[in-house]
């Protein structure tokens, strides 16, 4: 039954072509080690340097993006002082191209601004994005977003179709907030 | 993080590059800054923090010579790009100042996403000379 069970979860991975996938609490230790996997299994297939920077640089965009903003977080001293921020990270293959899909817990009163920001980058095209991120480079950060914008640019630049996200309400004040990139 | 700055009476900042943060060597005698390897650290303020104060220190010399900075990274994140761009602003400021100031923004041969990043970053650079220089793959020796 216990292995028939993790075989089911398993093969739902492997059936969406998911090679390396987290969940639970991250922090950055885990984006490093688990980047360090991600480009040494990409080197392995003999992916070039410049590919591999780019899937590559995605990845810890969208992992800093769960680090900082996911509402389902824990701190603490353990020792040192301790903060894990829990979420979802996949990495896989389909037709020909990486794609990273990651997901967190959001506060819904946040989902109207986040939504605005995606929409507005699906709306552009290669150079409306070069000319927004030459802009936000310059920018002093907003409130409360630590340079998030200028990741969320990163990502939709080194994507080679339009980014996909998604919401799905959880209760009252929080929905499970799901953004897939493909490089 | 486990980095160390080594301080000499601010005659150079040399700090060793770790496996998420740059190689800094600064020599501010001769005046060429280099920064090499890769930039996501895990806390961009505490790492780029010294790196500020001893620019600030290095600029603000009126007397000071010619700066050539060779911007070497292979990869920084998007913290680490408003950071980048500090430094730069700081160079602009000297250099509209009348000290002469070369960056040299290497890129590896086929390298597009770090070629486009240094034309970003170039835009608005009036008194700075900016150059393009192309590394053979796998980084300088």
């Amino acid at each position: 039954m216990l292995a028939q069970q993790y075989a089911s979860i398993k093969r739902d991975l492997d059936d969406k072509g998911i090679v390396f996938s987290f969940s639970g609490y991250l922090s950055e230790g885990i984006l490093y080690s688990l980047g360090e996997a991600l480009r040494e299994k990409m080197a392995l297939e003999a992916a070039d340097g410049p590919t591999i920077r780019r899937v590559f640089s995605v990845f810890v965009e969208q992992m800093q993006n769960i680090i900082r903003y996911s509402a389902e977080k824990v701190s603490g001293t353990a020792g040192r002082a301790v903060e894990l921020s829990a979420g979802m990270v996949t990495i896989g293959m389909e037709r020909g191209k990486v794609f990273i899909v990651c997901g967190n817990t959001v506060r819904n009163s946040e989902v109207p601004r986040l939504k605005e920001r995606l929409d507005h980058l699906k709306s552009l095209d290669r150079d409306g994005i070069k000319t927004y991120y030459r802009e936000q480079l310059r920018e002093e950060p907003d409130d409360g977003s630590r340079g998030a914008t200028l990741g969320l640019i990163e990502i939709a630049r080194r994507a080679s179709d339009p980014i996909d996200y998604d919401f799905n309400a959880m209760d009252a004040d929080r929905s499970f907030f799901c953004l897939k990139v493909s490089v | 993080m486990n980095v160390r700055a080594e301080h000499h009476a601010m005659d150079c900042l040399t700090i060793p590059a770790t496996g998420r943060t740059p190689g800094v060597s600064f020599d501010f005698v001769s005046g060429h800054l280099r920064m090499t390897g890769e930039s996501y650290p895990d806390d961009v303020a505490a790492f780029f923090g010294p790196v500020f104060e001893a620019l600030r220190g290095f600029l603000g010399d009126p007397d000071g010579g010619p700066i050539r900075f060779d911007m070497e990274l292979l990869y920084f994140n998007s913290s680490s790009a408003k950071a980048l761009m500090n430094i730069f602003q700081m160079l602009e400021t000297v250099a509209k100042g009348g000290r002469p100031v070369t960056l040299t923004w290497c890129v590896e041969e086929s390298d597009e996403s770090m070629r486009e990043l240094g034309e970003d970053f170039a835009e608005d650079l009036r008194h700075v000379v900016f150059q393009m220089r192309e590394m053979p793959a796998g980084g300088p020796p």
